[in-house]
């Protein structure tokens, strides 16, 4: 039973790391309708900003944290002006979107390899390893705050979404953008909000995710996990990201702990096979369908 | 040499995306079954891990036939999705295929496989390739390259017009895959040693980049594209960590600014020009006749 | 004579929306039939469903006396029934003759070897189904734009080109889904004679969907109106132009044009 707990609190702390990298990838595939491969390149830079805040520039934790998130978000920024934009303007098919996503996903990932080199870099210790003690659990610390920021940051996105003038025209948008800009939303400012949204939580990630694991380049692969929650809980849909990225990191966790590590990253591509041949649109998502 | 396996690849990948219209993100994974199935069959049993010491030219068929096999199941599954759905589902068999392997010990795992027979000569690479441009170019120029073409075009007017839409995309996906998986068996008896990290999403995208990047619809384009793309870097050795950093700004700049790619759609052969030709001539034609039609209707 | 397609108590509902409810017409063989109705009253949905794109909630299509439920688009084709759309779908980057020779794939056989090889069977048939796109499009003078992209015709001739690649699949039914939308009067009568004459050439039975009453008025023997997914009228022009439901539907607008 401890060992199930144990577990659960794990799998919750991963989940919630990969609901906020989840969450940017359904941001932006419900308003422009395409899966932003590039999130994964952003996060992985989060971590690094993260990491050269800490060490080189030798801030405080807070202040490399929002460094590292607001540098996120300008990187995210940058991404969808000169990779997206010029082809929403033509009017392009999606999937040249999907490639140019691939393409800034590449070259993100290489620029790091080419200039700051590929070994993995380890965060400082920010937080104590001794893990808080509740009975017979060991709740390591750095989980908790994980955990704890994770959830404080998205109630504050969902808030946003729900209550802010912005917050409707993104949800007016992830409709139809076209009839949005019709009825007077600026549509390049909303698509511009999605992706510094998407940007910053990538940052909060990304620093979590390196100080959970390690710092390397090719963290913009693992973010595909996030990704494939993001399907599972229904592209589109920011709650269904959020749950399908919590399902998939204890599901994870659990697979990883009873069966074998090897089988984790697996598990998440056969949870994705299934997603898509018994229910593409995952738990939550929207389904459209176009006039014959 | 490197580029005449690639292009293998990557004409069969062209077939599945760049006439038919579907999208793939896993044909790395097809590659990667054929190089170890062809890699176990022309393996000589001494080797670690051990093979069956077959002839070549059983490998290469193996090699193929086991990715178009998987290929049919994975149609099956996925090809019913919509666009971008398809898509996510071969990025995740890709990967998903890379994963199998890595913990596959028997294969060598994540470790590799290093005991592969080096028989990929320039001559056989040479002759492949040919074989493969031959197959494609009669397939694409007949009623069933003309039906795919439609399915990429306007899928349900494809259906009305009599068209078995999901039989057609299965077709291309398995024969994309034999490819692929060919061209697998090459890269492994070049290479002389396999790991499954070499088959991975970086290099499925690899090949969907090239297929974009010599235009869709077009044989010579994918020709072109996988020898320009494949043997540039390798000229370029001296920069070579910063070979992907251009590719991936490559990408970038040819979706924003040439999506149609090196040959738009043009083939580079007599028929190919002529047809480019007429069909710049009847544009002409149709506008000065539209100019004059407006003219007369003003004299009026 | 048997009617060549029969429908009966058709209903196809989306959810709570009921698109089409308990419809039943008959299309009798080698006429001409009109389906009108305001917009949304479930005309395409109608086509959709008889081709196959849609599986009805309920209810029975028969073609030549047997039932085409359930079976697929491609399938439905093969049996002799076509169709043209209302935004239409051209395979816009092919050239005119490759949308129309495209279409003639129903009349070869050869099979995938036999087409990478080259061998005779190919040759012979790949010349018959190029002198067949030739002909049809002599014989509905669009010979003249053969190399021309599709996207870069003038509307009209596309939507043309569009009856032509139906035509190229050897119909016995053809469904034309609101041809004369986007057409000026001239356009509208050379339409309307088009379409009598190919019915005569081709010996084909027509079903048509049209808010333009003067091709309707002009052209159908028989017309049945639709509206909210029901059929509200059936008959010949002159029945139907004084039914008040009809009337009452379309408020009289181009049912007065029509008298005039």
């Amino acid at each position: 039973m401890v060992q199930f707990l144990q577990q659960l609190i794990n799998g919750l702390s991963i989940g919630s790391v990969y609901a906020l990298m989840a969450v940017g990838y359904s941001l932006v595939y419900s308003i422009m309708n395409f899966s932003n491969f590039a999130h994964g390149g952003v996060i992985m830079l989060g971590a690094y900003f993260g990491f050269f805040s800490l060490t080189l520039l030798k801030l405080p934790f807070v202040a490399a944290f929002l460094l590292a998130s607001v540098g996120t978000l300008a990187v995210a920024i940058i991404v969808e002006r000169i990779a997206y934009k010029p082809l929403r303007e033509r009017k392009a098919p999606f999937l040249y979107f999907i490639i140019s996503a691939m393409g800034a996903s590449i070259l993100l990932e290489n620029i790091v390899i080419a200039t700051i080199g590929p070994t993995f870099r380890t965060y400082p210790e920010v937080f104590s390893k001794v893990p808080i003690t509740l009975g017979p659990l060991a709740i390591g610390r750095l989980d908790l705050i994980i955990f704890a920021i994770s959830a404080v940051c998205l109630t504050l996105l969902i808030f946003f979404i729900e209550k802010t003038k912005i917050g409707k025209a993104i949800q007016a948008a992830s409709y139809n953008v076209k009839a949005c800009a019709l009825m007077g939303v600026n549509t390049d400012r909303v698509i511009l909000t999605v992706f510094g949204l998407g940007g910053f939580l990538a940052g909060v990630a990304g620093v979590f995710f390196g100080m959970k694991y390690t710092v390397y380049p090719q963290i913009g692969n693992i973010t595909t996990k996030s990704f494939i929650a993001a399907v599972f809980g229904g592209l589109g849909s920011l709650p269904g990201a959020v749950l399908g990225s919590v399902i998939l990191g204890t599901i994870e966790t659990f697979v990883a702990g009873y069966l074998s590590s090897q089988f984790r990253d697996l598990i998440a591509f056969v949870i994705l096979i299934a997603v898509l041949v018994l229910r593409p649109t995952g738990i939550m998502g929207k389904v459209t369908e176009d006039k014959a | 040499m490197l580029a005449g396996i690639n292009m293998i690849a990557v004409l069969g990948l062209s077939l599945l995306t760049g006439f038919t219209g579907l999208f793939s993100f896993g044909h790395a994974g097809f590659m990667a079954i054929g190089a170890y199935v062809g890699a176990w069959i022309s393996a000589s049993p001494a080797s670690t891990p051990a093979g069956l010491g077959l002839p070549f030219i059983l490998a290469i068929v193996g090699g193929g036939a086991a990715a178009g096999i998987v290929s049919y199941f994975i149609g099956r599954i996925s090809l019913n999705l919509k666009g971008d759905y398809f898509c996510i589902a071969t990025l995740g068999f890709g990967e998903a295929i890379r994963l199998i392997f890595n913990n596959v010990n028997r294969f060598g795992g994540a470790r590799g496989w290093p005991g592969v027979p080096g028989r990929s000569t320039f001559l056989v690479i040479l002759i492949a390739d040919v074989i493969a441009i031959l197959f494609l170019a009669n397939l694409v120029k007949s009623r069933h390259g003309r039906n795919m073409i439609a399915v990429r075009e306007e899928e349900l007017a494809a259906q009305i017009a009599g068209i078995n839409v999901f039989r057609y995309k299965m077709i291309s996906l398995i024969i994309s895959a034999v490819y692929a998986g060919v061209a697998g068996v090459f890269f492994a008896h070049y290479m002389t040693f396999i790991q499954p990290k070499m088959f991975s999403l970086t290099k499925s995208t690899e090949l969907t980049i090239i297929v974009i990047f010599g235009g869709l619809g077009s044989i010579s384009g994918s020709v072109l594209g996988a020898l320009v793309l494949t043997a540039l870097p390798e000229l370029l050795r001296a920069f070579e960590i910063w070979r992907l950093v251009f590719y991936g700004a490559a990408v970038i700049l040819i979706m924003v600014s040439r999506p149609k790619g090196l040959m738009g759609g043009m083939e580079l052969t007599p028929s190919g020009i002529r047809k480019a030709l007429a069909e710049r001539n009847a544009l002409r034609e149709a506008k000065t006749k539209l100019l004059a039609d407006a003219q007369s209707g003003e004299e009026d | 004579m048997a009617p060549i397609l029969s429908i009966r108590n058709l209903t196809k509902k989306f959810g709570g929306l009921t698109a089409v409810g308990d419809v039943s017409f008959d299309v009798p063989e080698g006429s001409i039939v009109g389906l009108i109705g305001p917009n949304g009253a479930g005309k395409t949905t109608i086509f959709n469903l008889i081709t196959g794109v849609y599986k009805p909630t309920s209810g029975a299509i028969e073609f030549r006396g047997k039932s085409i439920l359930g079976l697929e688009p491609y399938r439905i084709a093969d049996m002799g029934i076509t169709r043209t759309f209302q935004n239409i779908r051209l395979f816009k980057n092919l050239t005119v003759f490759e949308n129309v020779l495209t279409a003639c794939h129903m009349n070869a056989s050869y099979s995938f070897a036999e087409a990478i090889l080259r061998l005779p069977r190919f040759r012979t048939q790949e010349k018959a189904l190029v002198a067949k796109a030739e002909n049809l499009l002599e014989i509905m003078g669009l010979m003249g734009y053969r190399d021309l992209v599709a996207n870069n015709l003038p509307y009209g001739l596309q939507r043309r080109l569009e009856i032509v690649r139906a035509l190229a699949l050897n119909p016995v039914l053809l469904l034309l889904d609101e041809p004369a939308a986007g057409m000026n009067p001239d356009e509208t009568e050379q339409l309307m004679r088009l379409i009598g004459c190919i019915r005569n050439d081709f010996s084909l039975s027509v079903l048509v969907i049209e808010h333009h009453m003067d091709l309707i008025m002009g052209v159908c023997e028989h017309i049945v109106v639709l509206n909210f997914g029901e059929k509200i009228a059936e008959g010949i022009a002159d029945e139907v132009s004084r039914s008040p439901q009809v009337i009452e539907a379309y408020l009289g607008t181009s049912l007065e044009a029509a008298d005039a």
